[in-house]
């Protein structure tokens, strides 16, 4: 006869940097392969759809027991996501989590920034965060931190040229990672500094 | 990005909307035979619609959108059918900022524009309200093409 | 419509073609069939009702009909169909799918323009025009028809191999304070972020600052 699946349990997201994640906790059956299968109901399908549910991209279903909803994610709105495990015909309850998520609740972290000088030329390299994200980049001259200077990076290419330098002088970076979709940007990253060429070469 | 609705300033992003569009485009044209109609770009243009209607139009079109569009546009293709669930909940995010601002700015429709915005109901009701919810669906990017004029 | 009975097999693969918004409607020839087939060309404005044929494309044994004229408002979008003609037989009418001069174009690199002191070099970007029926025509420049767009810019110096990368909005850069008598090669991208259109790079244009005095 059928087994009789549990509901998984301890049902949670985890989102970063617009990544976002739902995790539950095993379902054992020895000798079995349990899978699970995710689905997601926003606030469009609440309110417009007869509160109908759409299956997850990635985990439909899956035996893993986290599943990327990142690419299901997609608008700035309250989703409810639910979990049930599946053993040949058997199916488990839903598991549906407590409240909702709203994207625009991830936690963002500050970029991954690298500063250079090459000769007079203020360089920075930003590690790429994904799509969603733009660079909010200030500088300026030590000494001068009344004289900020900002520029904003879209798209993440090796190494972008930021400014040059005057000889010998001392400059300072510091970055945020901002998300236009929802409006929103990390802290700082630390500020780096550099010495431009004509002066002592100090790269922290 | 900053759109400017007639009094409106309303921050919105598109690009989601646009790339989820972008993503079904011709699964969903394909499904819309009909070339001789046009739900909203004939016989009344979007691109004649007066600057200071802007933001009542755009938000009767999102209304119109997330009420009857959507709804019925259901396919047999999960892929589908997820765009089409990120594109609604993304228009239900983007009424709401632009609701707010129509009413904090007091933005009416003139005569002109109600006048256009009757036209795209009947346009819609004038199909068998599949054909028409597609059609309205394979035409987004004349709504976007529009909206960004407004940047 | 008095057709014949068409039993010759469809043009394939009917397409607009779009750089810069000069629309070309390609397709390839019948299968199995040689020469002699000839071709006409039909258009429509999505929306309104009726087929527009193309004079110009009325019995021609090329396989592309430039509909750049007559698909110039891009405001509009458009629908082209291509029928076949052989030994007396023809072919259904092969449709397009709906095409959106706005989205569906490709925009070439910009033009680039240096220039060098002993420190220094200039680079001066030009976006490409829309395309436009006769030279004498006033030209529309790319950048008016998308106000978002921007350039990436890759400097490289022959010497060190570094490659450094400049995003700009205006279409001028100088980069100072460069080594003199050194090669260094330019070549620029076109970005417009709404809708997403990315050129390629354009090809690198290499010069030497001068030697120092």
């Amino acid at each position: 006869g059928d087994v009789l699946l549990p509901a998984p349990q301890s049902i949670s997201i985890l989102s970063t940097n617009m990544k976002h994640f739902l995790t539950w906790s095993p379902v054992i059956v020895q000798g079995a392969t349990v899978r699970y299968s995710v689905e997601l109901q926003g606030e469009y399908e609440r309110d417009h759809a007869n509160g109908s549910w759409i299956p997850s991209s990635e985990c439909a279903p899956t035996t893993a027991t986290a599943c990327n909803v990142t690419d299901d994610i997609a608008a700035s709105v309250a989703y409810r996501l639910r979990v049930r495990a599946e053993l040949g015909a058997a199916r488990s309850p839903w598991a549906t989590t407590e409240g909702f998520f709203n994207r625009v609740t991830t936690s963002l972290t500050p970029p991954v920034l690298r500063v250079l000088a090459d000769g007079h030329h203020l360089l920075v390299e930003l590690a790429d965060m994904g799509p969603a994200f733009q660079f909010q980049l200030l500088y300026w001259r030590k000494g001068q931190e009344n004289r900020v200077q900002q520029k904003v990076v879209r798209e993440v290419s090796s190494v972008l040229h930021l400014d040059t330098m005057e000889a010998g002088a001392e400059y300072c970076v510091k970055a945020q990672a901002h998300v236009e979709a929802i409006n929103r940007s990390s802290s700082f990253s630390p500020t780096q500094c550099v010495r431009a060429q004509g002066g002592t070469s100090l790269w922290l | 990005k900053l759109f400017h609705f007639g009094a409106c300033r309303v921050s919105l992003s598109m690009t989601e909307i646009r790339a989820g569009f972008t993503a079904i485009k011709a699964n969903i044209q394909s499904r819309d035979p009909v070339r001789t109609l046009s739900i909203l770009s004939h016989p009344h243009s979007l691109h004649k619609v007066k600057s200071p209607d802007r933001c009542c139009v755009t938000h009767h079109l999102f209304t119109f959108y997330v009420d009857k569009v959507f709804k019925h546009c259901k396919t047999e293709d999960s892929f589908v059918n997820r765009k089409i669930s990120s594109i609604a909940n993304s228009f239900l995010s983007a009424r709401r900022k632009l609701g707010q601002c129509r009413e904090q700015n007091n933005c009416v429709c003139g005569e002109e524009s109600t006048e256009k915005f009757k036209q795209i109901l009947a346009n819609y009701e004038g199909l068998n309200v599949t054909s028409a919810a597609m059609k309205s669906l394979g035409e987004l990017d004349i709504l976007l093409d529009w909206m960004e004029k407004s940047r | 419509s008095g057709e014949l009975y068409c039993s010759l097999p469809n043009p394939r693969n009917v397409h607009f073609e779009s750089i810069n918004m000069r629309n070309v409607l390609r397709w390839s020839a019948p299968e199995g069939t040689g020469d002699g087939v000839l071709y006409k060309v039909k258009y429509a404005v999505y929306g309104i009702g009726k087929w527009i044929r193309k004079p110009e494309c009325r019995n021609i044994n090329r396989t592309w009909c430039d509909l750049s004229s007559e698909t110039s408002d891009y405001e509009e979008q458009y629908y082209a169909s291509v029928k076949a003609f052989l030994n007396g037989t023809c072919s259904d009418w092969m449709e397009t799918t709906r095409f959106n001069p706005l989205t569906d174009t490709k925009i070439d690199p910009p033009m680039v323009s240096v220039s060098s002191t002993d420190k220094s070099i200039s680079i001066i970007l030009t976006a490409p025009e829309k395309w436009k029926r006769r030279p004498e025509e006033e030209s529309i420049s790319l950048l008016q028809v998308y106000p978002g767009l921007q350039y990436n810019v890759s400097v490289l110096n022959k010497k060190t191999k570094k490659r450094w990368f400049f995003s700009i909005s205006n279409n001028t850069l100088v980069v100072p304070w460069l080594e003199p008598g050194t090669a260094y090669c330019v070549s620029a991208q076109i970005h417009v972020t709404t809708p997403v259109l990315d050129s390629g790079f354009s090809k690198e244009h290499c010069i030497a600052t001068l030697k120092d005095k």
